[in-house]
């Protein structure tokens, strides 16, 4: 569009017409910002979820595991037996240390225990770790509620870091005495060090981290491991499990995905009913928009026919109709936005109860300015589509025609 | 010569081929107030929108001011019609959302040769020879039918057009207001710079014209 199109002239043109028609303008204004509003609510709010669940989960557990095969028990008794260890570390070691795209990786023994304390007894497992190198799986500072993280591991032998929830049936906090039976009979007296949450409560429940050394010891086991987890660079590339299969035989390999399938499904569903809900709306808002355009230009056929003899070419009729679009594009796409943050920020402050699934205290919103410029720019974009059709036909109105009709 | 036709012959194809216009050969003065008048079906009207540039489909040839009219661009036509030519319509056609001000001043805006303040010392300067000066902020739509024409007028005079087109000025307007439309236009002509052109079935005017064009079946009797 020249120079000659854009002139303050034509905006005023424009805005007269809108003017005039307060109410409808209003509307159309309305329905752009409802169709903008909700975009931003319902983006910030499952991509909160959707960032909330994957922060919890991928910090909380890696991308690949490793473990031994626990071979199937003939005899009934629980008491006694060892842990199965995994055999080939050496070679995994190898394996994952030349792979590039494994960013850190870290040995567990996990082994089933009975946690004792002054009121309750509960049957669970001890994650016996390596401190040094567990911290680069997993930021635990972040977790903490109270206490130390892996720190108090390498200063205290017998030091453990429970789950939130875990402590709170065992009724234990930070400085408490637990006793450990493990399945060899043996008991141990262990320093809570720690608490802390992940805020997904299938790891609450259960998480433990306590020296592996200490572990290894008890069980009579020395340098035995029974899991290998790893980090990767780039999640979505799992070629390693591949890999590690052809290499090392009798483990178990599993991928985050495989682990968390819930929750990766979850996040897809989350993505699709966000996008195609916002456009839906949009595209109502902007045919909304067409209608009213459509049914103004055909009211206004004299009026462009006027325009058009008095000296107003096609394209400034193009102009001052798609002007009239953006104005409420523009318009009702900033009060969405504004309008989007307020209903944000409040959903943002709403407490949650806290479900089984995720402890969190109230909703998780992400309030990312990328998408309040979206938000704007599809509600702006829209208008314009809708706007342009009508301007085209308004421009297209022939003034001899309209002028012999009478 | 403000305007200038030959052989200019019209067709219509709906609803079957009909010939509008006959040969029509004629030339406009400046100073000439020129009546067109005849039965309806006669084609003054379709006449009237040739010479008004707005249909261009059509055998012959049109010049107004020295301008081969066809062979103007659709831009540069638009912006001809904008500087050269007024029009006045039977149903005065202002535009309602606007004052009766900024009615006149839109065609002098889209010219865009003077500024906003000289545009509207102009437009108040013709309202005060319509003596329509009192009504400068009101919308056009409140206005009666010969203050509409009135506004009409002025429009059509903004941007000092050489040549004035109406169609059937006062069709629509009772014995008094017609009588002062037609004054107004008359007057256009007294310096002798402007030609006025009017499709008309009123006899006052065709009577009180300096040129008849009488319109019989599509040819011109001069």
């Amino acid at each position: 569009m020249s120079k000659h199109v854009i002139t303050v002239t034509n905006v005023f043109i424009a805005f007269q017409y809108l003017l005039a028609r307060k109410k409808q303008s209003f509307l159309a204004t309305l329905g752009v910002m409802l169709g903008v509003t909700t975009f931003i609510v319902m983006i910030n709010f499952m991509t909160g979820v959707n960032d909330f669940l994957d922060d919890a989960v991928f910090n909380g557990s890696p991308d690949i595991i490793v473990s031994a095969k626990q071979k199937k028990s003939t005899s009934k008794q629980l008491f006694g037996v060892s842990i199965n260890s995994l055999k080939k570390v050496n070679e995994i070691n190898h394996l994952l240390s030349k792979e590039e795209n494994v960013q850190s990786f870290a040995h567990q023994i996990i082994s089933p225990a009975i946690l004792v304390s002054e009121n309750k007894q509960l049957p669970g497992s001890i994650n016996g770790v390596f401190p040094s190198s567990e911290k680069k799986m997993v930021n635990l500072e972040r977790r903490l509620i109270e206490g130390k993280g892996f720190g108090s591991l390498l200063d205290d032998d017998n030091a453990i870091l429970l789950g939130v929830s875990l402590a709170k049936k065992l009724e234990v906090s930070v400085g408490d005495q637990l006793k450990m039976i493990l399945p060899n009979g043996k008991s141990k007296h262990l320093n809570v060090a720690g608490i802390f949450s992940f805020g997904i409560t299938t790891i609450d429940n259960v998480r433990t981290y306590f020296p592996a050394k200490t572990l290894q010891n008890l069980l009579g086991q020395p340098d035995a491991i029974t899991h290998v987890h790893i980090k990767l660079e780039d999640r979505d590339d799992i070629r390693l499990k591949t890999e590690l299969s052809q290499h090392i035989d009798k483990v178990l390999i599993e991928d985050w995905k495989d682990a968390n399938k819930t929750i990766v499904i979850g996040n897809k569903v989350r993505d699709i009913l966000t996008w195609s809900v916002s456009f839906a709306l949009l595209l109502v808002a902007g045919f909304g928009m067409y209608n009213i355009l459509n049914i103004t230009v055909v009211n206004k056929r004299k009026d462009i026919a006027v325009l058009k003899t008095i000296g107003y070419s096609a394209k400034d009729v193009i102009f001052i109709f798609l002007v009239q679009s953006i104005g409420i594009g523009v318009l009702g796409a900033l009060f969405g936005a504004g309008l989007g943050y307020l209903i944000s920020y409040m959903i943002s402050t709403t407490p949650l109860d806290t479900s089984d699934f995720i402890i969190v205290d109230t909703y998780p919103i992400n309030f990312k300015l990328i998408y309040y410029v979206m938000g704007i720019v599809f509600g702006v974009l829209t208008t314009i589509l809708a706007g342009y059709f009508p301007s085209k036909k308004a421009s297209k109105v022939d003034p001899v025609t309209i002028i012999r009709g009478i | 010569m403000i305007l200038e036709t030959k052989h200019i012959n019209k067709y219509f194809y709906e609803p079957e081929k009909h010939q509008v216009l006959q040969e029509v050969s004629l030339q406009i003065a400046p100073g000439e107030l020129t009546a067109v008048y005849g039965e309806s079906g006669s084609g003054k009207s379709t006449l009237l929108y040739i010479l008004s540039t707005l249909d261009r489909d059509f055998e012959g040839e049109l010049k107004i001011l020295n301008h081969n009219i066809k062979e103007l661009s659709a831009t540069e036509l638009t912006n001809f019609r904008n500087k050269h030519i007024g029009f006045v319509y039977q149903f005065h056609y202002l535009l309602p959302e606007f004052s009766v001000l900024q009615n006149i001043m839109l065609p002098a805006m889209k010219l865009g040769n003077k500024t906003k303040e000289e545009v509207k010392y102009d437009a108040m300067l013709l309202l005060k020879e319509l003596g329509m000066q009192d009504f400068t902020k009101r919308p056009s739509y409140k206005l009666s039918g010969g203050q509409q024409q009135r506004v009409a007028i002025a429009r059509a005079l903004i941007n000092n057009p050489a040549l004035i087109v109406a169609d059937e000025p006062t069709g629509n307007l009772d014995q008094k207001n017609s009588d002062m439309t037609f004054d107004l236009l008359k007057e256009i002509t007294s310096s002798k710079e402007k030609a006025v052109v009017i499709a008309t079935h009123n006899p006052k005017i065709y009577q009180n014209s300096d040129k008849t064009i009488e319109m019989i079946d599509g040819s011109i009797r001069l």
